[in-house]
């Protein structure tokens, strides 16, 4: 009975919080000069390649020329070319979009595979094949399909609507069946236990679902969840391929027009801005979960 | 070749003035280019996929028919290339200006020479000087209002970074983004389904399209000239474009050129021509 042992454990006692520990590894100072070193070593050598390349000049030009990469930014329809960072507001809005209507969309089709009532057959098929079927066709030809296909069929309302939508539609379309397997893995992953006392206490199946399996099932899948839509806030570019002038697109249009890709490298960057927040943002959900396990203590 | 001499100079606009002043004097005859060429013995001509006419026809770039078929088959003559001797490569158009060393002697894909572009690539002379053409349904309204007051309030499609887009952008100036598509197809495809009301290309596509890709779809009109013309894409600083220019200026002054143009290009007196 040392007195200092009880409780919680502290959570940096595992090395599993802070930045630094973590990635650095252990061993204190001498290894965070060791790998300082190492660190430039590496970026040393690999600028090395690129600055010494026979073509690296070209290339410097090309991809990473200042000027361009302003030009392409700011834009200037009078000389052909849109702005690439207003265009990226378009993909934003897709991508918010199409998030919303992915985790209600997907939740609906996990929750009718896992349903077992006779009466939900038919549906339980549907989304099996519906999930096959969406997982297995790349994303680029659903959009080609939707974007192209529903205003060829001039149907009133639904033939005229912007492009974006279309491309929304497609997004929506194929990745509700990832995340509908992703959910899928959440509800398999609360024990049965949970739902045999829940209904023990006189809960509705209704009730169990909404308070005892989906809170710990969603809890258990955030992190796939947000690597999916990490995923999807780039693959709003391919909307693009409708004529939705988004940030891909406009960079296209930037570089095929003066023949300089610099505006793809604004793009790209444009995107990681986009992406690399919402990426800590995952590690840190993932890395408070872990502590609330390690601490042993429900929350 | 004493006529392509002469005329070279002054039809060589900007783009192949760097290499021009050492290689003038050297022979443009079939050895002397072998080392210039992407693989000995044979004329490496690119274009891109599907070929449209009447630029190509068929498909098919090698059966020399279609403008720019034929014109390139009559560089190649003219460089002591048999016809079997020309080979042709795939090149889409967004990857023909990548740096680094290019898989072709020359790309003939309507390509429009612009001094920006000219950074990046060199361009021959012009083998065609183009006017933009405004294709649209039938019946829809631009069909008979299009004063440039009008033309500004539909929406228009084109393919990515053609100068039929920027000519859109720049010249008629439209309130709403235009929509801008991968390739040619596509933009075609949005017209067919009234997605855009008007599509920009230049006069001889636009007539193609109009007379006998799409039905129920016209050439309203052509724009004036913006002294745009096509021109044969090389690698930066790739001295055969000396001799390709050399030989362009011949096909100008014998008429060649101006035969193919009427025998492919069908442009007609009758095409109206308003102001953007």
């Amino acid at each position: 009975m040392i007195l200092g042992g009880g409780g919680a454990p502290t959570p940096g006692a595992f090395g599993t919080t802070g930045r630094g520990p973590r990635l650095l590894g252990a061993g204190g100072r001498r290894a965070t000069v060791i790998s300082t070193a190492s660190t430039v070593a590496v970026l040393a050598v690999l600028a090395a390649i690129f600055l010494l390349a026979p073509g690296s000049a070209q290339v410097r030009h090309t991809f990473f020329n200042p000027a361009d990469m302003w030009q392409s930014f700011i834009g200037n329809p009078k000389k052909g070319y849109y702005s690439v960072g207003e265009a990226l507001w378009l993909n934003i809005r897709m991508f918010i979009t199409a998030e919303i209507l992915i985790l209600i969309f997907a939740l609906v089709i996990a929750l009718v595979r896992r349903s077992t009532g006779p009466v939900m057959f038919p549906f339980r098929v549907l989304s099996m094949i519906y999930v096959d079927f969406f997982r297995g066709v790349p994303l680029l030809l659903v959009i080609l399909a939707i974007g192209f296909g529903v205003p060829a069929l001039r149907l009133p309302f639904v033939s005229v609507q912007a492009v974006a939508v279309y491309g929304v539609a497609a997004l929506v379309l194929s990745y509700s069946a990832y995340v509908s397997e992703v959910y899928r893995a959440g509800l398999n992953s609360v024990h049965q236990s949970q739902v045999a006392a829940a209904r023990s206490l006189g809960l509705s199946q209704a009730t169990t679902l909404r308070h005892v399996v989906l809170p710990q099932a969603v809890r258990n899948v955030i992190p796939p969840l947000l690597n999916d839509f990490i995923s999807l806030q780039k693959d709003t570019a391919l909307v693009g391929v409708l004529g939705a002038i988004e940030a891909n697109e406009a960079a296209q249009i930037y570089s095929s027009t003066v023949f300089n890709y610099s505006s793809y490298t604004v793009a790209a960057i444009l995107f990681l801005l986009l992406t690399i927040p919402l990426a800590r943002f995952t590690d840190r959900v993932v890395d408070r979960d872990r502590r609330r396990r390690l601490a042993g203590v429900g929350q | 070749m004493t006529a392509g001499l002469a005329a070279c100079g002054s039809s060589s606009s900007s783009s192949s003035g760097s290499g021009s002043s050492s290689a003038t004097a050297t022979s443009c005859s079939n050895s002397a280019i072998q080392p210039d060429l992407y693989q000995k013995g044979q004329l490496t001509v690119a274009t891109d996929q599907p070929a449209y006419p009447p630029w190509f026809e068929n498909n098919d770039p090698a059966n020399g028919k279609g403008y720019e078929s034929a014109v390139a088959y009559a560089i190649a003559k003219l460089l002591g290339f048999t016809t079997s001797q020309v080979k042709w490569a795939y090149e889409p158009f967004n990857a023909s200006y990548a740096p680094g060393p290019k898989k072709f002697d020359f790309d003939i894909n309507e390509i429009s020479y612009t001094p920006q572009r000219a950074t990046a690539v060199t361009f021959s002379s012009s083998y065609y000087d183009v006017q933009q053409a405004l294709v649209a349904l039938k019946n829809g309204p631009i069909a008979t209002g299009h004063s440039p007051a009008q033309l500004k309030t539909y929406v228009y499609g084109d393919q990515v970074g053609t100068t039929s887009l920027a000519f859109i952008t720049s010249q008629i100036q439209p309130t709403a983004q235009p929509r801008v598509y991968q390739t040619l197809n596509d933009v075609k495809e949005a017209l067919q389904t009234h997605q855009i009301a008007a599509l920009v290309t230049d006069t001889p596509t636009a007539q193609y399209i109009s007379s006998s890709e799409i039905p129920g779809t016209e050439m309203v009109a052509q724009f004036p000239s913006t002294g745009e013309h096509y021109g044969l894409l090389f690698s930066k600083g790739d001295p055969l474009v000396t001799c390709v220019n050399k030989a362009i200026a011949t096909l100008k002054s014998n008429g060649t050129l101006q035969r193919l143009q009427k025998q492919y290009l069908q442009i007609y007196l009758g095409v109206p021509t308003i102001q953007p």
